[in-house]
């Protein structure tokens, strides 16, 4: 019979207080099977560590359980230990009598007796348990990008400069995302596309990365290491590989179409460019908005096109990758305005967004940089400014703070202040926060230094009144309503996710939280990981956040997925679903129970077998399974029967 | 001819009984009947917005019970306030399982013992929020539908510029009521352009009348007043139709005093929706009660096409 050791954990008093650890250790050694048990105050150290490594060796043990905190926690830690003495580590469990017992009980009589009874459940278990080898994964070192803004394109760089080949894969025609918009950034006021376009260059050029843009992911299977990606590659209506990037295709264009890029204040052809920087600098033809598709006329860009880049015939293709890694930066999107009904609900004219505002502020916007009002082109001589538009609203639109807006508003007033000198800015705020290196200073200096306004409270109602755009709002510092007739309001509206984003987190299977943003694996922890493994997160996509700190995650993701490129093959944990062959009746009810595709029909067998990469050893085919044919490794039937004997107090 | 349970309440019960006349004439020409209760009491106006947990729902859940009794789905109302009071109290005992408990076991304990009714002995079935409470507009909008209202016009109003007034509690707490967007609502726009005339954005349509302030502080409801009469004026209205009797009340009779303390007013006719729409189906001038409004309506009418048919008599 195997020998085993329990070792109690007192947790300093985290378990000492509510469980008698010395009883629980006198009440394992009577237990069958157990050749010796110990309790110490802090198992963890390395002290402890050393007591369970020892003993291993001086009392001959085959397996060791720990009775302490949560596995999640310490497993791993005692289970290299117990390697290090000699034992395989599937001969060491943990019997957790913090989390589930001593912190959630206060009777201490009733809660020794539940940690004896689990760790009694552990003793069945581990009598049982066979010594495990962990299986080897290879890995496709290649990595995919979803999403080419400034998140995207950053983990692209980092991996690609690391040596692996990188696919960055981009729903619109350029990369640059939101970053390419705006016009200078908060708080050094540097020009954004100055900063970002030698990126975007070395993105478009770096040998190691292929630029997939005007694409989107349309499938996903796989697992860490071997994931299989099919993408499409829209329909650009024009071949690229001969495309010389001229630009008489789009002057000629007779089609007007809303720029998306300009948040609608200006317009384009239907072949065009989003902006003059792109990358790759190829346009495309919006199929809705072009003459000849909707009339059978026109082809007028063909006509211009000397080098007959021009193809209406072309079509959606789809090409299939193999990567072994996955980073999500899909980034964000606003609140629209038309939401916002007490705002006017987008109805009127000179109530536009911050994104909006960013492209009146911008050098290379509709208006030149001259900050021109939409509805005549006035220069706005008084121009409100309104915080939280959507955000920390729960009862009607979105309760959390979106973060990046009390910075963002006050460079956008300061601007407007150095563009309009006899303007006068006023911001409705709930709160300003400053969180983040030399943002404070900024505000300070331009609350004190540049004459805007500040005032605290919400704004209740904005409509148009003639020419002006009619502001009531509270300043609750001096309990007074407040009405402005403004020239332009600018509505710092919430930051969202995308909508694309939970179609696409359906197709990779990873999860979003209570507000649709990508969920990181550990909010403090683990913030650049997806809890699935070999999927990682970078950018507003997994919440708002600014340039600095979108830059910094997504060069943290990069860095997971080089660690991951850094082994030979991954380690599967190896205590998960087998089949014994001879007693599958094949009825495959265990396939369509399988939530990780882990289970398929081998047609030479004839038989349902495992695929060892996927199984995640949930243990759903196991308790589906009619005829016993499958069992889970180390979690055989019976040694259930004997863990529930053991849990209710049997013997 | 179709019947709907219908509500009338206090205030068209008496003092504005000419409301109530102009919709039942109203419906009568659009092909159904408002069937009044047999019995029914004052729907309690004020309480549902009382921090009391029970007693406040009793008089309304009793009058729900008794339509749901009678073997009917649905009950109009044509009163903001009834809508409101008896809709939110609907919504509590759907939604909530001890309100639900709490207000049926008041009920079977407390059922009156009324001599001109004959005793009840019929088993008590709890009530569970099984009527539809109904706005007599939302009728027309969502089970009628706003064109058959086109289809049966016999006056033109074309040419009116009329300016919808909502108030407070048509509308609100959205969840509760779910009638229309509080904040940007469309419900009246489409019955005025239903009628015929044109609708008059202005930004006080949902802006606070006053309401009861009109009896403690009337002067906070006069300058309230004030200020949505002159906007609704200065964008073109002729005049403003509203859907709640004290709305009603304040913007038409709080004229008198807004035209002593501000020079520059000039008044502005207030219609009840249900006059307006008996009057465009062609009931006579004459049914409308007129002569009961503060500001004088004839300018208004005087626009009025004269009617297509013989002025019916209803």
């Amino acid at each position: 019979m195997k020998r085993i050791g329990v070792f109690v954990c007192h947790c300093g008093i985290n378990i000492a207080e509510t469980v008698d650890v010395k009883r629980v250790a006198e009440e394992a050694m009577k237990m069958e099977g157990v050749a010796y048990a110990q309790d110490y105050i802090y198992m963890c150290s390395e002290p402890g560590q050393t007591l369970v490594r020892e003993k291993i060796v001086e009392e001959k043990l085959d397996a060791v359980i720990i009775a302490a905190c949560s596995p999640n926690l310490h497993e791993s830690t005692f289970r290299t230990a117990a390697e290090e003495a000699g034992l395989n580590p599937w001969q060491c469990e943990i019997a957790n009598i913090r989390e589930q017992c001593s912190w959630v009980h206060t009777d201490r009589e009733k809660a020794t007796a539940k940690a004896i009874h689990i760790v009694a459940t552990m003793v069945q278990k581990t009598r049982l348990n066979e010594s495990l080898e962990p299986i080897p994964v290879s890995i496709t070192k290649k990595a995919l990008v979803i999403g080419g803004g400034i998140a995207g394109i950053q983990a692209a760089l980092d991996i690609a400069d690391s040596g692996h080949k990188v696919i960055l894969v981009e729903k619109e025609s350029s990369i640059g995302g939101h970053m390419a918009q705006l016009s200078e950034t908060f708080p050094t006021l540097d020009c954004s596309q100055c900063i970002l376009t030698p990126k975007m260059v070395a993105a478009g050029k770096h040998p190691n990365i292929e630029l997939m843009t005007y694409s989107e992911i349309e499938e996903v299977s796989g697992y860490v290491g071997n994931f299989k990606v099919r993408i499409r590659r829209k329909a650009a209506f024009v071949d690229w590989s001969k495309c010389t990037g001229c630009g008489l295709c789009m002057e000629k264009c007779p089609a007007k179409v809303p720029s998306v890029f300009d948040r609608e204040l200006a317009t384009h052809g239907a072949i065009y460019v989003p902006f003059p920087q792109a990358v790759p600098n190829k346009p495309v033809i919006e199929h809705d908005s072009c003459i000849y598709f909707k009339t059978g006329k026109c082809r007028l860009c063909e006509k211009v096109c000397e080098i007959g880049a021009i193809d209406f015939e072309q079509e959606d293709r789809f090409v299939e990758e193999e990567v072994g890694a996955i980073i999500t930066a899909t980034g964000f999107e606003t609140l629209p305005v038309a939401d916002l009904a007490e705002y006017g609900a987008g109805e009127v004219p000179d109530v536009i967004d911050g994104l909006a505002f960013e492209r009146l502020l911008s050098a290379s916007g509709p208006t030149v940089g001259e900050v021109r009002r939409p509805s005549d082109g006035m220069v706005p001589k008084e121009i409100v400014f309104v915080q939280c538009a959507g955000s920390r609203d729960p009862e009607r639109y979105k309760p959390y703070c979106s973060k990046i807006c009390c910075m963002y508003t006050t460079k956008h007033a300061l601007l407007y202040k150095h563009r309009v000198h006899d303007g006068q800015p006023y911001i409705f705020y709930i709160d300003i926060r400053t969180g983040g290196k030399g943002y404070e200073e900024f505000y300070h200096n331009a609350e004190e230094e540049e004459g805007i306004i500040y005032l605290r409270g919400k704004v209740a109602k904005i409509f148009r009144d003639g020419d002006k755009t009619v502001v009531w709002g509270t300043d609750t510092l001096t309990g007074r309503n407040i009405e402005i007739a403004a020239d332009l309001v600018v509505l710092a509206t919430a930051i969202v996710p995308k909508d694309s984003t939970a179609e696409l987190v359906k197709k990779l299977r990873i999860q979003t939280g209570p507000n649709g943003f990508l969920a990181e694996a550990h909010p403090k922890l683990r913030p650049v990981e997806s809890i699935n493994s070999g999927f990682f997160i970078a950018g507003a996509a997994q919440g708002p956040k600014d340039i600095p700190e979108t830059v910094a995650q997504a060069s943290g993701a990069a860095c997971k997925v080089i660690s991951l490129f850094s082994r030979d093959h991954l380690e599967q944990d190896p205590a998960i679903a087998w089949v014994d062959e001879d007693l599958c009746g094949s009825c495959r009810i265990c396939i369509s129970v399988c939530p990780y595709d882990a289970r398929e029909y081998d047609e030479e067998k004839g038989t349902v077998i495992v695929n060892e990469a996927l199984c995640e050893g949930c243990g759903s085919c196991v308790a589906a399974c009619a005829c016993g044919a499958t069992q889970q490794r180390n979690l055989s039937d019976s040694q259930i029967k004997s863990m529930v004997t053991a849990s209710l107090g049997g013997e | 001819m179709a019947k709907i349970a219908y509500y009338p309440g206090c205030a068209l019960n008496e003092r504005s009984s000419h409301l109530d006349r102009s919709a039942r004439d109203a419906t009568l020409k659009l092909g159904f009947e408002l069937d009044e209760l047999d019995t029914w009491t004052c729907c309690g106006a004020v309480p549902p917005v009382s921090k009391e947990r029970v007693m406040n729902l009793i008089a309304p859940s009793r009058i729900l019970k008794d339509v749901r009794d009678s073997g009917r789905k649905m009950l109009i109302t044509i009163c903001d306030f009834c809508y409101n009071t008896l809709k939110r109290t609907n919504y509590s005992i759907k939604s909530d399982k001890t309100t639900r408990k709490r207000v049926n076991a008041f009920l079977a304990d407390d059922t009156p013992e009324r001599d001109y009714l004959e005793k009840d002995d019929s088993l008590w079935v709890d009530y569970e929020g099984e009527v539809k409470v109904i706005h007599l507009m939302e009728y027309l909008r969502d089970e009628l539908g706003y064109n058959k209202i086109t289809e049966n016009l016999r006056r033109s109003l074309k040419g009116l510029k009329i300016a919808p007034y909502y108030g407070c509690v048509m509308l609100r707490p959205q969840n509760e009521i779910q009638l229309d967007d509080p904040e940007n609502p469309a419900i009246i726009e489409d019955f005025i352009t239903a009628l015929g005339a044109q609708p008059v954005k202005y930004p006080y349509r949902t802006e606070c009348c006053g309401a009861y302030l009109s009896v403690s502080s009337p002067d906070a409801s006069t300058r309230l007043c004030y200020r949505i009469l002159t906007s609704a004026r200065k964008n073109g209205a002729d005049a403003i139709v509203v859907s709640c009797p004290l709305c009603f009340y304040n913007l038409d009779s709080r004229q008198k005093a807004i035209t002593e303390s501000y020079s520059d007013f000039k008044p502005v006719p207030i219609f009840y929706f249900s006059q307006l729409l008996s009057v465009a189906l062609g009931v006579e001038f004459g049914r409308q009660g007129f002569d009961k409004h503060y500001v004088d309506v004839t300018p208004v009418l005087e626009r009025i096409g004269s009617s297509t048919g013989k002025e019916d008599e209803v």
